[in-house]
């Protein structure tokens, strides 16, 4: 094999193959990247132990001593605790923000296809307003506009349905219950119960030719199980706690070398089949003679993360790699936090849990603490602060813009032959648009939107200007307290990095499967 | 004297053998027409003598230079063979002057002037002085396909690679073209012709040859190939096209 | 059925109704819901705007602290001579460039007639009251719009309206250009300073507030200013209108090389007024221009040289290792900078000085851009001799600008090397590249500028030290460069394989083959796009203002609102919200309707 890659080579004339030129100039390329990168690093170390803050990340597990303003913990005991808040609070706000966004865009991206001529005027006309202002101006105004109602007074106080302040709207809103875990689990049984019982009958339907009235069918098991479910039948759901607590047992049992030869196999594994494909012909399982560039790049680079991973294994710091960061629960010590996962598992799903699931609970404005001060009660109903309304709304709307133009453009690209065929059939308008067309343009909308998902995961950090305490914001109070800036700068990295790649390996995910529907 | 000579030359994509040794010369001078089916790797092996796809094994020699990764070699052999392709690759954002001056002016660096006046004469060559200022675009395809040819031919090459030049043409455009590449012929250059324009072949080849699956499988004079064909294959595939 | 009647069928205007109204019951239903639905956020809006509670002089009063935050008084001239320099460049290139289209009189009125048709409809629907929420949550009705005011404005407008609608009509065989009738309507513009008023505050000459005059003419001092620019813009367009008709080639590649370097050179001369010290001048200035003005000149007589030629490579080889040199020693950054632009004389030179004739304008194209580079670069790194409070002179839109356009100019290069990078066969700098793109790009603008503003300076050399805005700059040109590079890679991929074989098949080595093939035809099919992303920057520019930066969304929150002198602004959030957004709307509507026009008659946006 060496022989043939080195075929030709002459060694007077080295210094102009063309295959010597390739490499030595990447190899030199890379030699200057990760030089100027050292420099950089190396300058930026020497620069903070000149300093006396030198560059750790302790502070996570330390006691940060500032509360947040909302989130599911307002008092965090560490700061990897208070980092967790504000990216629990980003993911709140861009879950909500990517269904309302899609509905309200797509809704707009057909009103803008309308053949009305007001309802085209009016959804072209709130296009291009809100596309042509900055994102931050808006969610500005949105924090102004709140902020402009009356305070909370004295006057006020008692029990209400709906109020708007410059605190923030109050709502009512079902309050999760303790056995809401094993209610929802059931939940998820009955829907899959539900479409076994439609395709039976489905089946039987096709099979005998008479109607089986599948939908009444399984819409009655949906029923009759859910009228169970609440009547206490999600008890059932224990048994998943007692397994769990079994798991557990088990998975602490394991000595921590099996976790390290494990992921180390692991690696190993993917290598191997990553190398053997490329070198293997993909039908008869020759070995391939002939190999490009790319390939020897892959296997090259798939030996070496594999070695790599292994040496992080088994290297006398790999086996504390996991807890580092001494002191806080998410890195466990060996054992990857399989035990205390089961462990959650089965105190959620417990056979002596009883009670509703939910229970509506009602806003009230009341006193704060022993101050003079008013405020909304932090238990009663849900109340959406200023801050967490203006980002999500100001993102909301921006991202459904473009969704609309993306809508716009797939329905276009699609409808242009397809209408007329539609049309021939005896399609009327709207039943063309929801059978034929947006099934289609679906597809061509996807990457582009999710392209929009990603620009909305982005968006939310304005909500830094607004007081909003997301991972940006919290991040900035944590290393004004700390003087920690590169760690938490790293932090935001790595968070926003695996959020981007979450969301696009989905659509990818998606986009994957289209394409094999279309086949 | 052979001015192009390949010895046992294969080239695989990935899993796929597109040739599979192909052996053969080319006397200076002689025009040599290559046909055969689709996929049976005509454009893969005329591609690899100049370079734009690379042999993995076997020899190529071009003018008493060997085709190896020696960078020397390859600008070598790639500034004496010229090429037009099927669908003509003009540079669209150029005018035709500067589409045909490019390359002598940056490659060979001759000043702009004289590759001006040389632009022009071989746009009188193949008949289109006039168009001259106008961009690639706004001309047909004969035309378009012309201008390739001047282009080519702009850099002096010793020897011209045709992939099917007038496969992507309507048929009252193809004749101007072949008009061209058969004056071209007439003054002597070296030429490699695929081509399923069977006319040409008889009227301007020196040699035919078929290929078929990656093989040469028939290689004559014009008039032996399609009067009395020895390979079953040729007869079938001139059953086919003609 | 009504639908049937003879007006809905006989009557365009009523056929047009039927059409595009009440086309189907669901449609009529529609037309009803949006109609009500546009009807009631209008009156909201106008209500929300002319609310007593709103103090809009917190806006007018505080214009020019939005354009130019501190910018010292006595040098004002400067900020108008930058404006005026854009102007009259503009009216240049509008008269050179001018397509010649024109329109009727009856066109003309055809657009004033849905002008007033469209105030006319807008006042009748306006809201006579508003609701104001007092203190104790309870509401009060007040009016905002006088029966008497809404007839004044009503009536004539009625009346022109009615006007137009049959001047429309009129068969007159004069056409105008549009490009002069476009220039009118900005002169209007500029003559409405004089007449319009506009409420503001005004100080008698103790500090103490004049109770205002409600009409006040908008802040006396900018009419004078702008009627001379705008006589000079129009000056420009005629000059520019004659060399168009003299046929002068040279201009149609001055004019958009002046573009290029009017911005910068506003923001190192004109706006920064620099300290220019003449010992450096002499020092390293003039020195440089020598140096490089004679190895310019030894290049350009020697590059078709025979005897020359044979060393092509050495020479080549020798003036790298030189830049590199010239690079790592402590050398004044006239230098270096220059020496960039030797190496790409180095490489043009050979193409064009083939001839006598070729050789004398590229040694006089080398030396004007060896005088053009070294004054900006004196000027760019000279201090200035302004003193503002703020410790910059850039504040406010200036600030703004600032940014917008060298984000866009650093971060281009940028974004074409990541784009080359990413799309090359080479697989190393392939996936360094790729990296590169993705982790920038995957990660908010906000927090690369918290980086800049908190976290830079760690990484610099001791010694070194930018001040915010150049650090914010650096991490901007590599945030949209990631931006820029996917943009940029999409030209490169929708270019045809064969454009590169064909490059090939010639002899090009892949230099010649990227810069003089691909990325010319790459960057033309995408110019829409970067226009947008342009667009985009100029928008995102206003996220400095969360890292402390004094841009005009920052006056705009947090500086007015907190005024208390003269008058007290404080709290005035949502009338600033107001005005920028509008502000920026005009701003990003107009430009991306005039750059889709401008593409449109380039005819870049199809190939
Ligand atoms: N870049 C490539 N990657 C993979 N396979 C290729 C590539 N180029 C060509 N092939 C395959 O090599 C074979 C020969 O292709 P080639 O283009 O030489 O055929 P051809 O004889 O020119 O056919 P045609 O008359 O259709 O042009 C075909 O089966 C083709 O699928
Ligand atoms: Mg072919």
């Amino acid at each position: 094999m060496l022989g043939k890659v080195l075929k030709n080579f002459d060694i007077r004339t080295f210094w102009r193959d063309v295959r010597f030129l390739k490499w030595a100039g990447q190899v030199l390329f890379l030699i200057l990247f990760a030089y100027s990168l050292v420099l950089f690093v190396q300058t930026g170390i020497n620069n903070l132990q000149s300093t006396n803050i030198p560059f750790s990340f302790d502070f996570l597990g330390d006691t940060p001593g500032v509360s947040i303003a909302e989130g599911f913990e307002t008092l965090p005991d560490s700061g990897l605790r208070m980092l967790h808040v504000g990216m629990f609070n980003m993911i709140r706000i861009m879950i909500g923000g990517i269904i309302v966004a899609t509905i309200f865009g797509t809704l707009l991206g057909i009103a803008r296809l309308s053949s009305n001529w007001i309802v085209e005027k009016a959804a072209t006309a709130l296009l291009e307003v809100v596309r042509n202002v900055p994102l931050l101006v808006q969610i500005l105004f949105f924090q102004a506009f709140l902020l402009a109602f009356p305070r909370l007074e004295e006057r006020d106080r008692g029990e209400i349905m709906f109020h708007v302040s410059s605190k923030g709207i109050a709502y009512p809103w079902p309050e999760r219950q303790e056995s809401a875990f094993m209610f929802f689990g059931f939940l998820l049984l009955t829907i899959y119960l539900a479409r076994r019982v439609f395709k039976w009958r489905v089946s039987l339907l096709e099979k005998e030719g008479r109607d089986t009235n599948p939908f009444l069918w399984s819409f009655l098991t949906f029923l009759v199980l859910t009228f169970g479910n609440w009547a206490g039948g999600y008890k059932l759901m224990g048994i998943i706690g007692l397994i769990s607590g079994y798991i557990s047992a088990i998975f602490d049992s394991i000595p921590s070398i099996a976790y390290q030869g494990l992921f180390s196999a692991i690696a190993v594994f993917f290598a191997f089949r990553y190398i053997r494909k490329q070198i293997r012909n993909t039908d008869t399982g020759e070995i391939r003679g002939i190999l490009s560039d790319d390939d020897y790049f892959r296997i090259i680079l798939s030996g070496v993360v594999a070695v790599f991973v292994v040496l992080l294994m088994f290297m006398p710091f790999g086996q504390n790699i996991t807890y580092f960061l001494e002191g806080d629960e998410l890195f466990y010590k060996s054992n990857w936090g399989m035990p205390q996962f089961f462990d959650g598992v089965a105190k959620r799903f417990d056979f002596n849990i009883s009670g509703p699931p939910v229970i509506m609970s009602y806003p009230e404005i009341v006193q704060a603490g022993t101050t003079k001060f008013t405020r909304y009660s932090p238990d009663l109903g849900k109340v959406t602060t200023v801050g967490y309304f203006a980002t999500w709304f100001g993102v909301t709307l921006y991202t459904a813009i473009f969704i609309s133009e993306v809508v716009r453009s797939g329905i276009m690209a699609i409808s242009k032959g397809q209408s007329e065929a539609g049309l021939s059939l005896g399609l009327r308008r709207r039943s063309l648009l929801r059978l034929i067309i947006l099934p289609q343009a679906f597809r061509v909308m996807l990457p582009p939107m999710g392209n929009q998902y990603l620009n909305l995961a982005k968006n939310t950090s304005l909500g830094v200007a607004v007081a909003y305490p997301e991972v940006v914001a919290v991040g900035q109070t944590l290393y004004n307290q700390e003087g920690q800036t590169l760690p938490v700068f790293l932090v935001w990295m790595i968070f926003y990095c695996s959020i981007s790649l979450s969301i696009s390996s989905i659509i990818n995910y998606y986009n994957r499967k289209m394409k094999i529907v279309e086949r | 004297m052979s001015i192009i000579k390949t010895v046992d030359v294969k080239k695989w994509f990935g899993d796929f053998q597109a040739l599979k040794g192909i052996s053969m010369e080319v006397a200076e001078g002689e025009v040599l027409v290559i046909c055969g089916p689709s996929g049976s790797g005509k454009s893969t092996f005329i591609r690899c003598i100049n370079r734009l796809e690379q042999h993995q094994e076997g020899e190529i020699v071009v003018d008493g230079i060997e085709l190896t990764n020696d960078l020397k070699n390859i600008e070598a052999i790639r500034s004496e063979v010229g090429m037009v392709f099927q669908s003509f690759n003009l540079f669209p954002h150029l005018t035709v002057m500067q589409n045909i001056t490019l390359a002598p002016i940056w490659v060979r660096k001759k000043s702009r002037s004289e590759s001006e006046e040389k632009a022009m004469e071989l746009l009188e060559r193949v008949g289109i002085p006039e168009q001259a200022q106008k961009f690639p675009g706004q001309l047909s395809g004969g035309q378009q396909q012309r201008v390739a040819i001047a282009r080519a031919l702009a850099m002096e090459p010793k020897i011209m690679l045709f992939d099917e030049p007038t496969s992507a043409l309507d048929p009252e455009m193809i004749k101007e073209v072949l008009d061209a590449m058969k004056e071209l012929a007439e003054s002597g250059m070296t030429m490699i012709v695929v081509t399923h324009e069977m006319g040409f072949a008889k009227e301007v080849a020196d040699r035919v040859m078929l290929f078929d699956e990656g093989l040469m499988v028939e290689e004559n004079t014009p008039n032996e190939f399609f009067d009395n064909p020895k390979n079953d294959r040729t007869k079938l595939f001139l059953s086919q096209i003609l | 059925m009504i639908r049937d009647s003879k007006f809905f069928i006989e009557n365009p205007y009523g056929r047009w109704v039927r059409d595009n109204l009440f086309s189907s019951s669901s449609s009529a239903f529609l037309t009803f819901f949006a109609g009500f639905m546009v009807i009631y956020s209008y009156r909201g809006i106008v209500g929300f705007i002319l609310n007593p509670e709103r103090m809009w002089t917190s806006v007018t009063y505080n214009m020019k602290l939005y354009m130019i935050l501190a910018y010292p008084d006595e040098a004002m001239i400067r900020v108008w001579l930058s404006v005026g320099l854009a102007l009259i460049l503009g009216g240049l290139s509008i008269g050179f460039y001018n397509s010649g289209k024109t329109i009727s009189l009856g066109g003309i009125f055809q657009k004033l007639f849905t002008i007033s048709a469209v105030i006319a409809i807008l006042i009748a629907l306006a809201p006579t009251n508003t609701n104001v929420i007092q203190n104790d949550g309870s509401i009060e009705v007040v009016e905002i719009i006088p029966q008497d005011v809404r007839m004044l404005i009503l009536v004539p407008s009625l009346v022109l309206t009615l006007a137009f609608f049959f001047l429309r009509n009129v068969k007159i065989k004069n056409l105008f250009n549009t490009a002069k009738v476009n220039l009118t309507y900005f002169g209007l513009i500029i003559a409405s300073l004089y007449f319009i008023k506009i409420p503001t505050i005004s100080l008698d000459s103790s500090g103490e507030r004049i109770i205002p005059d409600p009409f006040l003419p908008i802040a006396s001092t900018t009419y004078i200013p702008w009627t001379i620019l705008y006589v000079g813009m129009l000056l420009f367009f005629f000059i520019g209108s004659l060399l168009k008709n003299r046929d002068i080639k040279i201009m149609a590649r001055l004019i958009p090389i002046s573009w290029f370097l009017c911005p910068l050179f506003i923001f190192s001369w004109i706006f920064k007024k620099p300290l220019v010290e003449l010992n450096t001048v002499f020092s390293a200035d003039i020195p440089s221009i020598l140096v490089f003005g004679v190895i310019g000149f030894l290049i350009i007589r020697f590059s078709d040289n025979e005897s020359v030629g044979v060393y092509r490579t050495p020479i080549n080889i020798g003036f790298l290792v030189l830049s590199i040199v010239v690079f790592l020693l402590p050398l004044v950054f006239i230098f270096k900078a220059t020496m960039v632009l030797l190496l790409l004389l180095l490489i043009v030179s050979p193409a064009i000085a083939t001839t006598k004739e070729g050789k004398r304008q590229l040694f006089i194209v080398w030396v004007v851009s060896l005088f053009v580079l070294t004054f900006l670069i004196r000027g760019a790194s000279s201090d200035t001799m302004l003193v503002t409070p703020t410790g910059s002179i850039f504040g406010g839109f200036s600030l703004t600008w600032l940014l917008a356009i060298f984000g866009t100019y650093a971060s281009f290069p940028l974004g074409l090397a990541l784009a080359l990078g990413r799309t090359s066969t080479l697989p190393v700098i392939r996936i360094i590249c790729t990296g590169i793109i993705e982790i920038v790009r995957s990660v908010p603008y906000i927090t690369w500028l918290f980086f800049a503003s908190v976290m830079l300076t760690v990484f610099l050399p001791a010694g070194v030290e930018f001040n915010l805005i150049i650090r914010v700059l650096i991490l901007t040109a590599f945030f949209s460069g990631a931006y820029f590079a996917e943009y940029i890679r999409g030209g490169l991929q929708s270019i045809p394989k064969g454009q590169y074989e064909a490059a090939n098949a010639i002899g090009m080595n892949p230099f010649q083959r990227i810069f003089l093939v691909i990325v010319p035809q790459a960057l033309r099919t995408i110019i829409p796009t970067l226009v947008g992303s342009v667009i985009t920057s100029f928008k995102d520019s206003s996220l400095v203002a969360i890292i402390g930066l004094f841009d005009i969304l920052r006056i705009g929150t947090s500086v007015i609102p907190a005024q208390s002198q003269p008058v007290v602004f404080i709290g005035r959030n949502l009338e600033q919200l107001v005005f920028l957004s509008f502000f920026f709307w005009v701003f990003t509507f107009v430009f991306s309707r005039r750059s889709m026009k401008f593409e449109k008659r380039l005819g870049l946006g199809e190939r």
